[in-house]
């Protein structure tokens, strides 16, 4: 199963994020724990300059920004094939 | 029977600012300005700017790029905070931290246009040279005054700023378009503002109509209040029009475009071409007046539309859309009830109490200024309207300036915020270092409003500095001595 973070302190991008991932974790039908993260100095440990962060499996994949479903999708695919 | 008739008039006063409000000032000003705010987030890639930020770089560099994140990067306080947080854990360290936390709230470009177009090109560009020394000032002092703390650094590489970005011509194209077109709108120049040619349409009654709103919304120009024009009552028409269709068409914009989304641009250009032109009624019909604003305002619309439909890829017209729309939802909310807030409180204050503290030039209506903004706080950009009424009610521009400077650096929340990354300590530190500088920077600007020469001002601030400079010395000197007095292996 995937864990996957939503980092940002609840600003209108963090939760449009959070909102993506949770249907893109719906659409593709996958098991997959999707947490927010708001405190700064969790935050700052993933090392990013900008919110909303995105963290699979413990692993950065985007940050400042939101990504598209499709980058979602990939970034989703990538980590269950490492798995 | 008073009490009831009292409510009344504050409300009718309230909603009169509003109104005069969003005919007059909104649109040529703000609405490109929300624009502009939402390419440069979408557009400039962040790391353009933060590779300058690292550990490694002179200080020489970082303290300016610290001040120019803070004024390209960060209207939004989701890029303030983790970028504040990373720049003093991890890079810079706490000075250029400072600057940039100084920097981004004074003098971001939304609070730069918005200040110029409604208050005055002087006093924003007061703000933006008085923000600009004072922040990058009060950084150095607070890296010297904790510069024993500043060295326990976490261990992290560079790697995080260490990131290349680079902004894409077309982008950078799209930006200075954008810029111009609210140079068009703004500039009062005679270029610009001169008419070129006369249309009349056939519309009678709208003088009638002009009349039956001065009544309506009654204003006494020498309390400086404005009056809602027919021109005006259009423009709030069409903005409600883009309110609704925005909010169809932009807050699902990652489903897709639909075409609410480009029926609410379509209307953003066409509000804009109507605010542009001069609009006279008259008995016989409604004389429009096509001036040169209009055709510099026409051109840019077309060149943006122009760049956007060929030369954006989808994800950036969709990123640079949602930004932009991002901003209006959270600030123009705010600005519409602060607004109204400003013209009830107008309705209360009595112009000579805002004379006797600070219609002059002096320490004390300075600190006045500052005071007010510190224990007051207000959402983003509310400042300017407020500083625009006691303009009018007679404050003088330097603790106007004063004032300025204060209110957006200081709020509790922000504060609040700061200390949980720096600690307590020097959280207050760094209010009272914004509180001093900031009164100072009223005291100098007032001078030079009243009439001191150019190098008379210089001087003071030259002055002034040095004896910083030469205390901060003094402190370091001192300091050194002690630490070389401690033997090496306590």
């Amino acid at each position: 199963m995937l864990t996957i973070k939503v980092l940002g302190s609840g600003c209108a991008n963090c939760k449009r994020l959070e909102q993506i991932a949770h249907k893109v974790v719906e659409d593709m039908s996958m098991q997959a724990e999707i947490i927010k993260v708001t405190d700064y100095n969790d935050i700052m440990a993933y090392n990013i300059l900008s919110t909303p962060g995105l963290v699979v499996n413990e692993k950065l994949v985007s940050a400042g920004r939101i990504p598209s479903e499709a980058e979602i999708t990939t970034f989703l695919t990538n980590a269950l094939m490492a798995e | 029977m008073n009490i009831l008739s009292f409510l009344t008039d504050l409300l009718y006063s309230g909603l009169g600012n509003l109104a005069s409000y969003l005919a007059a000032h909104v649109l040529l000003c703000l609405l490109p300005a929300f624009y502009i705010a939402g390419a440069m987030t979408a557009l400039i890639p962040k790391e353009t700017v933060t590779r300058f930020l690292g550990r490694n770089t002179p200080k020489l560099i970082s303290y300016p790029a610290a001040a120019l994140a803070g004024s390209l990067l960060a209207v939004c306080s989701c890029t303030i905070v983790p970028l504040f947080a990373g720049i003093y854990k991890k890079g810079a360290g706490l000075g250029p931290a400072i600057t940039f936390l100084f920097f981004a709230p004074a003098a971001n470009i939304l609070a730069l246009i918005y200040t110029g177009g409604v208050i005055g090109i002087d006093l924003a560009i007061a703000r933006l040279i008085l923000s600009l020394a004072f922040g990058i000032g009060i950084g150095i002092i607070m890296a010297l005054i904790f510069r024993n703390e500043d060295v326990e650094h976490d261990k992290a590489t560079d790697a995080m700023f260490a990131a290349q970005g680079k902004m894409r011509c077309v982008a950078l194209i799209f930006l200075l378009v954008l810029v111009s077109l609210l140079l068009s709108g703004t500039l009062k120049v005679g270029l610009l503002t001169d008419t070129y040619a006369t249309l009349t349409v056939p519309i009678s009654g709208m003088d009638k109509f002009q009349g039956f709103l001065y009544n309506l919304i009654p204003y006494d120009s020498t309390k400086g209040e404005e009056g809602v024009t027919a021109q005006g009552a259009i423009l709030i028409a069409l903005l409600v029009l883009i309110g609704i269709t925005s909010w169809k068409g932009m807050e699902n914009i990652f489903d897709g475009f639909n075409i609410w989304t480009w029926t609410s641009l379509s209307l953003v250009a066409l509000t804009l071409l109507i605010a542009a032109v001069g609009m006279s009624p008259r008995s016989v019909g409604l004389d429009i007046l096509i001036n040169g604003k209009f055709f510099g305002v026409l051109t840019a619309l077309v060149i943006l539309g122009w760049i956007l439909k060929t030369k954006l890829t989808e994800d950036e017209t969709r990123d640079f859309l949602w930004e932009s729309w991002k901003f209006v939802k959270q600030i123009f909310p705010l600005l519409v009830v602060g607004v109204f807030a400003v013209g009830v409180i107008r309705a209360l204050i009595k112009p000579e109490w805002i004379e006797t503290l600070a219609g002059q030039n002096t320490l004390l209506g300075n600190l006045a200024g500052v005071v007010f903004g510190v224990f007051m706080y207000f959402p983003t950009l509310v400042e300017v309207p407020i500083a625009q009424m006691f303009l009018s009610l007679g404050m003088h521009r330097g603790p106007l300036l004063a004032y300025l400077m204060a209110d957006p650096e200081l709020s509790l929340q922000s504060i609040l915020i700061i200390s949980t990354i720096i600690g307590k300590l020097k959280s207050w530190t760094y209010v009272a270092w914004v509180a001093l500088f900031s009164t100072l920077a009223g005291l100098i600007y007032g001078a030079w409003v009243d009439g001191a020469s150019i190098g008379l001002v210089s001087l003071y601030l030259i002055v002034f500095l040095a004896l910083l400079s030469a205390l901060l010395w003094f402190v370091n000197h001192r300091n050194e001595q002690k630490s070389a007095s401690v033997p090496a292996d306590c």
